[in-house]
């Protein structure tokens, strides 16, 4: 029974994480309709932000945050304004392609300068966790499941209380219709982007205290964001947690019970039949075209 | 100015044949082979995505279906090179057929994600299915390990053939009345369905003719690597390379593979060995500029022939 | 007078120029495909820098000497992306296109498998320091030469060191990532723990894009087995680290077949990668020496003086591999440009040889794996890689059990 619970907490804690550095880019889908296959590279900037601060100045991981906050913020406005803005008017296709000549640069670009060299971040109080009648809580991962859950929550309250939620969600629903009413639909689409990159990169940072970070780390983290959101609903911001939840947790259960190979064969095999049976996530509210 | 196209094309076709035989060296047969084999997998996802409009991410799953019928039916019953690879692209288009029909009923990003999926899977069972069901069959990550094949200008003439079939079927299906069917669905499905077309046919057929020739080519590929492993042949950056070089050149275009394979193979050649870091950050330059500097080339080929279709 | 001084002007500065370029085509040209960037990008980039390190030893005496006269050594590599197909293709490249005289091995059991078939192919002999996997020995290949045991007896000194310990480990898991070297490391574990009267209560292979490692820990963790053994590269030793901590899981022991000697897993992990041990081909502390590299000990330190850290039991067999090379070179007296016969010769030679170096003695077999190397184990103790066994060759004993992470 314990083993069964620390297991099940564990895949929580798994989608709590999954949650945090996808929701992201269930947003900037949702209201941009751009698929972002650099989407893994803000995670490992992020990341990579912290490590650097930590490594250098001897900030702790946490006070890098803020950081992390305002540079992919920048970044992301920034990359949106010049360059993605170009095409929000073309067909999906070619976002895909104009994002992944992005993730491109900045994937080797991190690898130029930084060298392919494995790196974490570990303080003293790395690894340390809570024992809870006999069931192990890492606090870090603790901190990214409290982290999604403030993402969601700020990203509703964002959205549906604040003058400029109010404006990305008209941009979303009608653009032209937007437009008609004042908004100035090119900054609210790197608003938009910039909110996106700044809480990937807020996951990222956390992210680099417990997982293993080099710069060609990105694709994988934008394939699960991809299959989060997916599960999840694409554009439905709670959908993330919903997603991850459901990945981490049967990813957890399958590899404690089964073995950890069966439980990658699941993984796919289980969002390939989610998608035929109901492609617009688990709670049905995803966008479908 | 196909008309005019044609015999140069021809030209060109011919003087190929004859490359092997002008001395020169090793690498650079293997290099035309390569090139050869990358316009043939290009041209198959092109097939699909360029002329129906799916995006499809996991073509390299048919890819590695087809490198491991070939490779178990050549290294564990030593069955001749010709009758592995075309029962690998058999099997594949079957297993296309399976895997189409319920996929391809789901739109854009969707579709995508669920080939992924698909192609994901397969690695994973790949490696997990001798250790589950008990039996030696597959050798999860020991891979299997082909009998030595012929030197590279043997590659380079079946190389060639799978090229010419290739980018023939699509010269082909494009002046068709498949093609056709095929290019409504890209434009406009619902209309195309509603005016009798029977669309589910159409790109289920288009799907398995890709799977299949891809299947063959990973059977190919298998035989002249000498050794496979699930991580090899069903890696996602094969896909991602055969939407960069259809997309570079031209989606949608019987030559689109063949300019994008061609030159994203060549600058790779030129720039690597001087940039090994570098040159990925170049090509994502190239990429970017591709797209947003060349709107009438290759977006607007797209947006002209696209209109809402993911 | 004009013309007569100009025209001996023009033929003294050809002459200049000429010789110039005849004596710079009189050295080794070497050429080896390798991982800068992908998976092994890491990885490679410590072969690369052990070749460097040789070349750079070796001219500094001038060159490799044959019959009296020196040829300095230029070596030429080439980013393999971690990707099988590109280092066949590579290889191929420097052997027919840039024509060089000699190759020596890339890093990672898949891209050395490619990349050796070409080279069988046109006859280079290929010696690497870093590809171990038993597969590449049952080819029945001529011209492949590896430094490094098969993957399967690389950990032998990590299982047969239980029979040091006290209380004697009784218990143990198993587990590797799902690709050839890990995966065989993995066997090796199985074959060995059974002949040292260990009981393996669980074996599993996972992923090697495996995310999260803390579920599968878990279950190991239940079983609560006496020593963790780990089919590893670099990036699954340091992820399971993290992840025992993570889940307050500490065995008396964990052992990995690859990842603690390269410097990054100290320098990241810092205090939390105490006690572990890990194979190892090769120790600064071993009794062994040669007249181009020294003591290993003296390796070692100069290693660290040029890089910057000590070096890996991989970069120390692939520069004992361009070792080994040079000296079947010298003894047979070939000069270049290298041509097809001579590396014919070669290869025979290196069948024939039993060569004492810093990093042991070099023996290749029929098969082309180095048959006089046994495994050493190292422990990390206060932040340095020791030599724990072979008892008579250890420098340090062994620390065991493990401390629980609660209790540091």
């Amino acid at each position: 029974m314990l083993l069964f619970l620390q297991s099940l907490l564990n895949g929580i804690l798994l989608g709590g994480i999954y949650a945090a550095y996808s929701a992201g880019f269930s947003l900037i889908f949702g209201v941009m309709g751009v698929i972002n296959i650099f989407h893994g590279e803000m995670v490992m900037l992020g990341a990579f932000i912290t490590y650097w601060i930590f490594t250098l100045f001897h900030v702790d991981p946490f006070l890098t945050i803020p950081f992390s906050i305002i540079a992919l913020f920048v970044f992301g406005y920034l990359v949106q304004r010049f360059v993605i803005n170009r095409v929000v008017e073309a067909p999906p296709m070619i976002s895909y392609i104009l994002t992944f000549g992005i993730h491109l640069i900045i994937a080797y670009t991190a690898l130029w300068v930084w060298t392919a060299d494995f790196r974490t971040v570990t303080t003293s109080y790395s690894g340390f966790n809570a024992n809870v009648g006999g069931i192990i809580i890492p606090y870090a991962r603790l901190a990214t499941f409290g982290l999604a859950l403030v993402v969601v929550a700020g990203l509703y309250v964002l959205l549906y209380k604040s003058e400029v939620g109010r404006a990305i969600q008209a941009t979303a629903q009608d653009k032209e219709v937007a437009r008609l009413m004042g908004v100035n639909i090119r900054r609210i689409y790197a608003i938009t982007f910039g909110i996106g990159a700044a809480i990937t990169g807020i996951a990222g940072s956390l992210i680099s205290t417990y997982f293993i970070i080099f710069p060609q780390m990105g694709l994988p983290y934008t394939i699960i964001a991809f299959c989060v959101v997916v599960l999840g609903g694409m554009g439905y911001i709670p959908g993330a947690l919903w997603g991850g939840l459901i990945l981490g947790v049967v990813q957890s259960l399958t590899a404690t019970y089964l073995n950890s190979g069966i439980s990658g064969a699941f993984t796919f095999i289980l969002l390939f039949v989610m998608l035929i049976v109901r492609p617009s996530g688990i709670v049905g509210k995803g966008i479908v075209e | 100015m196909k008309k005019r196209l044609a015999p140069v094309i021809i030209f060109i076709a011919l003087a190929l044949l004859f490359v092997p035989y002008v001395g020169v060296s090793g690498y650079l047969i293997r290099l035309f082979a390569i090139i050869f084999l990358w316009i043939g997998k290009t041209g198959c996802w092109n097939l699909v995505a360029g002329y129906t409009g799916y995006i499809d991410f996991g073509a390299v799953g048919y890819y590695g279906i087809g490198s491991y019928v070939a490779a178990l039916l050549m290294a564990k019953a030593h069955v001749p090179f010709l009758i592995s690879i075309l029962l690998g692209g058999i099997i594949s288009g079957l297993v296309a057929l399976f895997i189409g029909l319920p996929t391809l009923r789901l739109k854009g990003a969707y579709f995508g994600i669920a080939t992924l999926a698909f192609a994901e899977a397969m690695k994973q069972i790949i490696l997990e299915f001798d250790k589950t069901v008990g039996i030696p069959f597959f050798e999860g990550p020991h891979g299997i390990t082909l009998p030595i094949g012929p030197g590279n200008e043997f590659f380079y003439y079946v190389g060639f053939v799978i090229m010419v079939a290739v980018i023939g079927i699509t010269y082909r299906v494009e002046r068709s009345k498949f093609g056709y069917a095929l290019r409504a669905i890209r434009e406009a499905e619902h209309a195309a369905e509603l005016s009798g077309v029977d669309t589910l046919k159409a790109k289920t057929e288009a799907y398995m003719i890709s799977a299949a020739f891809l299947g063959i080519i990973g059977g190919i590929e298998a035989y002249w690597l000498t050794y496979i492993t699930p991580h090899m042949v069903f890696d996602v950056l094969i896909t991602i390379q055969m939407v960069v070089m259809s997309l570079l050149g031209g989606i949608g275009t019987v030559l689109g593979p063949v300019v994008g394979a061609s030159f994203l193979t060549i600058i790779y050649e030129l720039l690597h060995r001087d940039f090994p870091y570098t040159y990925g950050i170049i090509v994502g330059f190239i990429v970017v500029a591709v797209v947003l500097l060349m709107p009438k080339g290759i977006a607007g080929t797209l947006t002209a022939k696209f209109g809402t279709k993911a | 007078m004009k013309k007569i001084f100009l025209t001996c002007m023009v033929l003294g500065i050809a002459l200049a120029l000429t010789s110039g370029i005849t004596s710079a085509q009189q050295k080794f040209r070497i050429g080896y495909a390798v991982p800068l960037t992908g998976t092994f990008g890491r990885d490679g980039s410590l072969v690369r820098d052990a070749y460097a390190y040789w070349a750079e030893l070796v001219n500094s005496k001038g060159g490799i000497e044959v019959k009296g006269k020196k040829y300095p050594v230029e070596l030429s590599f080439i980013d393999d992306k971690s990707i099988a197909a590109e280092n066949a293709k590579l290889t191929e490249k420097l052997i027919t296109d840039d024509k060089v005289d000699l190759i020596l091995g890339g890093f990672g059991s898949d891209s050395v498998f490619a990349g050796s078939a070409v080279a069988e192919k046109y006859k280079y002999p290929m010696i690497c320091g870093s590809a171990s996997s038993n597969k590449l020995f049952e080819r029945g290949f001529k011209y492949y030469f590896s430094t490094i045991g098969k993957a399967t007896e690389e950990v032998r000194g990590c299982v047969e060191i239980s029979q040091m310990l006290s209380p004697k480990p009784k218990t143990g898991v198993i587990i590797g990532s799902d690709i050839l070297f890990t995966a065989l490391a993995a066997e090796g574990y199985k074959k060995y723990a059974a002949q040292n009267g260990i009981e393996i209560l669980h074996f599993e292979l996972f992923p090697i894009t495996l995310q999260d490692y803390n579920s599968m820990l878990l279950k190991v963790k239940q079983m609560n087995p006496d020593v963790l053994f780990v089919g590893s590269h670099l990036m699954v030793a340091m992820k399971t680290m993290k992840a025992l901590k993570e889940i307050d899981f500490t065995p008396k022991m964990v052992t990995f077949s690859y990842g603690p000697t390269v410097p990054d897993f100290v320098k990241s992990l810092g205090k939390d990668a105490e006690y572990v041990v890990a194979a190892s081909e090769w120790a600064p502390n071993l009794p062994y020496k040669d007249p181009l590299f020294g003591t290993a000990r003296q390796f070692n330190d100069d290693y660290f003086k040029k890089y910057g850290r000590y070096p890996d039991y991989v970069e120390a067999a692939s520069a004992a591999g361009a070792y080994a090379m040079q000296i079947a070179i010298e003894k047979l007296g070939i000069t270049p440009p290298v041509k097809e016969a001579d590396r014919v010769r070669l290869m025979e030679e290196l069948y024939k040889q039993n060569l004492t170096t810093f990093y042991g003695v070099v023996k290749f077999g029929p098969d082309g794996a180095n048959e006089a190397h046994p495994p050493v184990a190292v422990q990390i103790q206060n932040g340095k890689l020791r030599n724990v066994f072979p008892r008579d060759a250890a420098e340090a004993t062994p620390w065991y059990p493990m401390k629980p992470w609660k209790e540091r």
